[in-house]
């Protein structure tokens, strides 16, 4: 327990010494000073005395605690401290394990009572100090204004910190192997952002083709709708043919004047059937194609930490248990997307049941932590082999 | 005597503790190694079946050239390097026992405190590091800065410091947790000859105290100062091992020097004299190889009843220096043994120069 506190003091030493630590706190207060002077009204948009008149931000469209609450979650978390504040602190944290790992410094950590596993670890930890405090830091301030500007004391505004914190875990574990690893600061920044970048390419991807492959499910839905109509249209057509074709038989006249039109009409639909056939089948190859696009995306996400949705996890929280507002419906309207005319409704309803389905809290945290357990465990297990 | 040891392979382990080892006077093996090998990837062979005693109470010193081997020995006996086979112990417990890690004091080489510590908490850090009590490090830190001449600096950021300061700090942190061993690694190193005395000195009290300092350094003059026993590594082998007084018995001898030419005589009552040219024009040396005064006198007589001039006359014995020049030279090549890991056995067989 002494060498685990003497570890944390001494991290605590080290990020007061870092002057990105003191800058990133500072522009985090302006931060929220920012938030503590935006607020709304019956008009719209107030910034500090002045108002400006912007309807959908009104205190008719949504209360006064819950814009604060969503600028929050969306702009202070979102934003500031899922982007911004990260990348400072990457930046500021990059050097923790080449600087432990440096020849002159890891001897004598080694030679001291204390397993390599059990150092790594704490050493870890104290990495994520720069994230935590931050963090804190920036969610008291906002606990701050939400309640004495939105009048709505909302503890569950601090859920933000270990979201954050194992937001940036997943990134810092990433970090802290390939600083242990190679020994290199810059390698430990390269690293890190372009894995950042990796995985935020294929979470967008894997959102992207889950829209692509839901807007293929419900065109080709309507287009099997429509083949069965046309089936039933032809096969009325038919029978309707067959029924002329044996009153000509019977020597009807009219029927059998009628008879030459009825069997063009038959041609005309059994080509329509034939070009919607068509049509579906295309639809079905491409929906093949989305669908298995989709299911490499989504393997690819499911072995990598989910960032962004780690995050957004902040809003589905407020709203299930801060009361926050839940975004309206969109419009039942029809658009244009992927090349397909769609209902918004009816996209956006089967979107989010799937995302309820496959990209569930247990699913986001569950495989992003089991990743960043496997690069611990990659990095602890070459910490305790290596020979320095 | 009763010794026990553990053995141990590709990385330290925990072992059960073993009974502390004896040496022959009844004192304590504070450093008691047997077989310690160390190969990288099965072709450099950076040790080679290491055997090295080292008690408590004395200063150890332990000699070599670059890439001899020593860091790499120091490093296995504190667990940051992992040997390839190691058998011994490390005040009487097992190699890379952890506990007993906590009895040992460190200054790596060319170690490096973060520069957002002071001195004083660099110290402190150490010593939590060892599982020392919060008020006891705060207590030696005091005690240890005055010790090293660093009480005026011990508030100021170790960024401020010079080589010698970070040196003289180094030393006081690898005694915060006051170790049965000390381990140093070039303590004196870019340490001014006032600062290289009052590390001496410091050394001096930490043997007096009952430790056992181990010492590993280029100085050679200073190792002669203060170690009691030293040991050379060469090419991951002991060369040499014993007392300063041991290892250089051998080449103890007298120098006679007299005016003019050697005398026709070259043994006397058994003992040869080798005839050298002396130090200045018309004088010859005479060398008799005896540490014992009383051999030379009937040789003195004898040269006074030939009424040659006596100009000086010393007893001669190989400083540290000649004695590792010696284990550093091929005997057969006289010149010195390439330096570094040996490759492979059979480079060292065929010879390295």
């Amino acid at each position: 327990m002494r060498q685990t506190v003497a570890l944390f003091v001494d991290a605590y030493r080290e990020l007061n010494h870092r002057r990105l630590f003191w800058i990133t706190i500072v522009l985090s207060g302006l931060v929220v000073a920012g938030f503590a002077a935006i607020g709304n009204d019956e008009e719209g948009l107030t910034v500090l005395h002045w108002s400006i008149p912007f309807p959908f931000v009104s205190t008719n469209f949504i209360p006064e605690a819950d814009f604060y609450k969503f600028t929050f979650a969306q702009l202070g978390v979102g934003y500031w401290l899922a982007w911004i504040a990260t990348i400072i602190g990457l930046v500021s944290t990059a050097s923790i394990f080449p600087d432990f790992v440096d020849r002159g410094s890891i001897d004598l950590m080694l030679s001291k009572p204390i397993g390599r596993a059990r150092l790594f670890f704490t050493k870890f930890l104290t990495g994520l100090m720069f994230a935590g405090l931050q963090v804190a830091v920036f969610a008291l301030a906002s606990f701050l204004v939400i309640g004495l500007r939105g009048g709505d004391w909302e503890p569950w505004i601090f859920i933000a910190v270990p979201l954050v914190l194992v937001f940036y875990s997943y990134l810092f574990a990433v970090q802290a192997a390939i600083g242990l690893v190679t020994g290199s600061v810059i390698a430990s920044v390269i690293g890190v952002f372009l894995f950042w970048f990796v995985v935020s390419l294929v979470q967008t991807g894997d959102g992207i083709t889950l829209a692509w492959r839901i807007t293929n499910e419900i065109s080709s839905e309507r287009k099997i709708v429509r083949v069965e109509k046309q089936e039933g249209r032809v096969m009325d057509t038919s029978a309707r043919l067959v029924d002329l074709r044996l009153a000509a038989d019977g020597g009807d006249a009219e029927a059998a004047d009628q008879l030459p039109e009825l069997e063009l009409e038959l041609v005309k639909k059994r080509e329509r059937l034939d070009t919607i056939t068509c049509e579906l089948a295309e639809e079905i190859e491409t929906l093949d194609l989305s669908q298995s696009i989709n299911g490499w995306f989504h393997i690819a996400n499911t072995c990598l930490p989910k960032t962004s949705e780690t995050i957004d996890l902040l809003a589905r929280l407020l709203e299930d248990y801060a009361g926050l507002m839940r975004p309206a419906a969109p419009a039942d309207d029809t658009v244009r997307q992927f090349g397909e005319m769609v209902g918004r409704g009816e996209f956006q309803e089967r979107f989010d049941a799937e995302l309820d389905a496959s990209h569930g809290p247990f699913w986001i945290l569950g495989t992003s932590l089991g990743f960043e357990a496997l690069v611990l465990g990659f990095a602890v297990w070459r910490f305790r082999r290596r020979d320095f | 005597m009763h010794e026990k040891t553990s053995s141990m392979s590709s990385g330290p382990s925990p072992s059960p503790p073993t009974a502390p080892t004896e040496s022959e006077g009844g004192r304590e093996y504070a450093v008691d190694l047997h077989d310690v090998r160390k190969s990288y990837k099965g072709k450099v062979h950076a040790l080679r079946g290491i055997e090295m005693k080292a008690q408590r109470g004395e200063i150890f010193g332990l000699l070599g050239p670059n890439g001899a081997g020593k860091s790499t020995l120091v490093k296995i006996m504190l667990t940051v390097v992992r040997p390839t086979r190691a058998r011994g112990t490390i005040l009487g417990r097992p190699i890379g026992h952890q506990a007993t890690l906590g009895r040992v004091g460190y200054l790596p080489e060319k170690h490096r405190f973060p520069i957002y510590q002071t001195g004083r908490q660099a110290i402190e850090f150490v010593g939590a590091m060892s599982q020392v009590d919060a008020k006891t490090c705060r207590n030696k830190a005091d005690e240890l800065l005055d010790l090293v001449g660093m009480s005026d600096w011990g508030d100021k950021k170790v960024s401020t410091y010079s080589k010698g300061m970070l040196q003289r700090v180094g030393i006081a942190a690898a005694m915060v947790n006051d170790p049965d061993l000390v381990v140093l690694d070039g303590p004196t190193d870019g340490v001014d000859p006032v600062g290289r005395k009052d590390i001496r000195d410091v050394l001096v009290k930490i043997r007096d105290r009952g430790a056992c300092v181990f010492l590993n350094s280029h100085l050679l003059s200073e190792l002669e100062m203060v170690c009691d026993r030293v040991a050379i590594l060469v090419q991951g082998e002991v060369a040499a091992q014993g007392t300063i007084e041991e290892l250089t018995s051998a080449s103890r001898r007298y120098e006679i020097t007299i005016a003019g030419s050697p005398p026709d005589w070259t043994d006397h009552n058994g003992l040869s004299l080798t005839s050298l040219p002396g130090p200045l024009d018309g004088t010859s040396t005479l060398a008799l190889p005896t540490a014992e005064a009383n051999e030379i006198q009937d040789i003195l007589d004898q040269l006074r009843r030939e009424n040659r001039t006596i100009v000086s006359l010393r007893p001669v014995r190989e400083t540290l220096e000649d004695l590792f020049m010696r284990y550093v030279h091929d005997p057969e090549t006289g010149r010195a043994k390439a330096p570094g890991a040996i490759r492979n056995i059979q480079a060292s067989k065929g010879g390295d120069a």
